[in-house]
């Protein structure tokens, strides 16, 4: 019993230690590659040194921050158009039971090949632009919106839906009032794991055909053999990455308040 | 004109018109004749009959698995009896799926939403009836000192006890102005003395607001304390075994339960149950050594 208050007590100190470690983790990683690659003279298509990649950042700053955004928008609106489809199928599925036999093998077989896959299909269809990007996100996010949103739906208590019914509901509102927010917890997970695959899927598709964008630089600097460049995007697009990743778990945390 | 003259004659009759309109209708709100369901090979509900009057409020004990809540689903509209099974509300005949929304229901967990407050949880049945949810707010926050909830208005189920969760849940019940409540062991997950507070308290409330109870518990000092009439249910199939008028006085204080009468009547009743629930013993519990189980049940 008396462990209980200790434990308490700890785990704020446990949070704190966490960061703590984290950011010591991160120093120590970053001081090690740079002493690498200092010490044994590394070549820049081997491993360039991290001031050295920071430095490149900060010199081609313009082309990079317009590359990011441009990969950004690409990964944010394909992002928002997939989540609404996803959610958007999981909702038909539950409001017209019999399209469940229909849709989820059909979802289920689109997605059963790696999306890049389908990249020059959709390069041919939609061009070099951005709207063939928007498509492969879109089509990255929506299956897993889809599967998580629907297993959302899924989970609710048949006893709540009764009671819900017992007083005149039809399935819109149960569907509104009942499973919607039963289903955010595994919507927003699965929202969560969204970003990274958005961001990866845009930078992919750019790398195989576009007008700019992270995926672009790192194609260009590849073929000029700038590596310090190539490291340059990959921290940029990991720091958008991170960033995106981040807001949307900030949102989660606010809005699903009482898990 | 002539929307207009019969709203007049009805309001001049007003005082008959009331008890008119129940009148043909017998004084039943609700009649079960012959009320049978069956799962697959399992025949939960067979040939039960019961009558309830406007007013009136009735318990329903039984063995466990006896099929009360079967009986309960059927009549808050979410299950539909079989074929050849007579169900009357308000005088017609009606099946199953025209109860939904007529039939405030609680069932045994308080199923509260937690993104929900109190206030919230308590006005979901009005919400869903599309009425103004301001106005609904506020009846909510009238009605929370008597449900003993003052205060917690805008407190999530999760920050509640379990009495008070249940409490909110009957808030919600009765928010749902139904003439028929279905109160399916309300009080079962609740420890002793929580139990009689709560019943005690039940009885002022739904003196107060008049309403029509069938109240499902497996606690017989519970169903006489509560009951106006007592419905004991048969081992499954579940029908009726048993229909005992309560006649004690109201309003019942604690003391009731030790009252000669009240023993009295226990005693019927729990002699009923007891064969009841020895049959669904000896039914369920086939495979034991049956003459070893008989002893021990019977004292």
């Amino acid at each position: 019993m008396s462990a209980a208050p200790e434990v308490i007590a700890a785990a704020p100190r446990a949070g704190g230690c966490a960061l703590q470690r984290g950011v010591l983790g991160i120093v120590l990683f970053v001081l090690a590659w740079e002493g690498i690659a200092r010490g044994f003279h590394l070549p820049s298509y081997t491993l360039p040194a991290v001031s050295d990649i920071l430095a490149s950042i900060y010199a081609k700053r313009s082309i990079l921050f317009t590359a990011a955004g441009f990969t950004l928008t690409e990964a944010v609106v394909g992002y928002v158009i997939g989540a609404l489809i996803g959610v958007t199928l999981a909702v038909v599925i539950t409001l017209v039971p019999p399209t469940r036999a229909v849709l989820l093998p059909a979802a289920t077989a689109i997605n059963s090949v790696p999306v890049v896959a389908y990249s020059p299909l959709i390069l041919l269809w939609f061009g070099i632009g951005m709207p063939s990007k928007f498509v492969m996100v879109a089509l990255a996010v929506s299956f897993t919106v889809f599967l998580s949103t629907l297993a959302g739906f899924d989970r609710v208590d048949r006893r709540s839906v009764d009671l819900l019914r017992s007083f005149g509901a039809g399935r819109l509102a149960i569907l509104w009032r009942l499973r919607l927010p039963t289903a955010l917890p595994l919507m927003a997970a699965g929202l969560r794991v969204s970003t990274v695959r958005a961001i990866i899927v845009a930078i992919v598709t750019e790398m195989l055909g576009a007008y700019g964008g992270l995926g672009w630089v790192i194609y260009q600097a590849v073929l000029q053999i700038d590596f310090v460049q190539v490291w340059g995007a990959i921290f940029v697009a990991s720091a958008a990455s991170l960033a995106f990743f981040g807001l949307v778990g900030f949102a989660e945390r606010r809005i699903i308040f009482w898990k | 004109m002539t929307i207009g003259h019969s709203g007049l004659a009805r309001l001049a009759a007003a005082p008959d018109a009331a008890s008119a309109s129940s009148a043909p209708a017998g004084p039943y709100l609700l009649e079960m004749k012959g009320l049978s369901k069956r799962f697959g090979s399992v025949t939960a509900v067979s040939g039960f009959d019961a009558s309830i009057a406007p007013g009136e409020f009735v318990t329903v004990v039984g063995p466990s698995g006896c099929g009360k809540s079967t009986l309960f689903n059927i009549v808050a509209g979410l299950e539909e009896p079989d074929a050849g099974s007579i169900l009357r509300f308000e005088g017609k005949g009606c099946h199953a799926h025209e109860l939904l929304g007529k039939v405030s229901f609680m069932p045994q967990r308080d199923l509260l939403l937690p993104w929900r407050t109190v206030i919230d949880n308590a006005v979901i049945a009005m919400e869903i009836e599309g009425r103004s949810r301001k106005a609904s707010r506020a009846e909510a926050r009238d009605m929370l000192p008597e449900f003993g909830l003052a205060g917690f208005g805008d407190q999530y189920p999760h920050q509640l006890s379990g009495g008070m969760r249940q409490r909110v849940a009957l808030m919600r019940t009765f928010m749902f102005k139904r003439e028929l409540m279905l109160l399916d062991e309300p009080f079962g997950a609740l420890d002793a003395l929580t139990r009689t507070m709560m019943q005690r308290w039940l009885l002022d409330v739904w003196r107060q607001h008049k309403r029509t109870i069938l109240f499902i518990t497996h606690d017989v000092d519970e169903a006489l304390f509560l009951g106006d009439r007592v419905i004991v249910m048969s081992a499954r199939p579940g029908r009726v075994k048993l229909e005992l008028k309560v006649d004690l006085p109201r309003p019942r204080s604690a003391e009731l339960v030790t009252s000669p009468e009240f023993i009295r009547l226990k005693r019927i009743v729990l002699e009923a149950i007891e064969e009841e629930a020895m049959k669904s013993f000896l039914a369920s519990g086939a495979a034991a050594p049956q003459t070893d189980a008989m002893p021990e049940v019977q004292p």
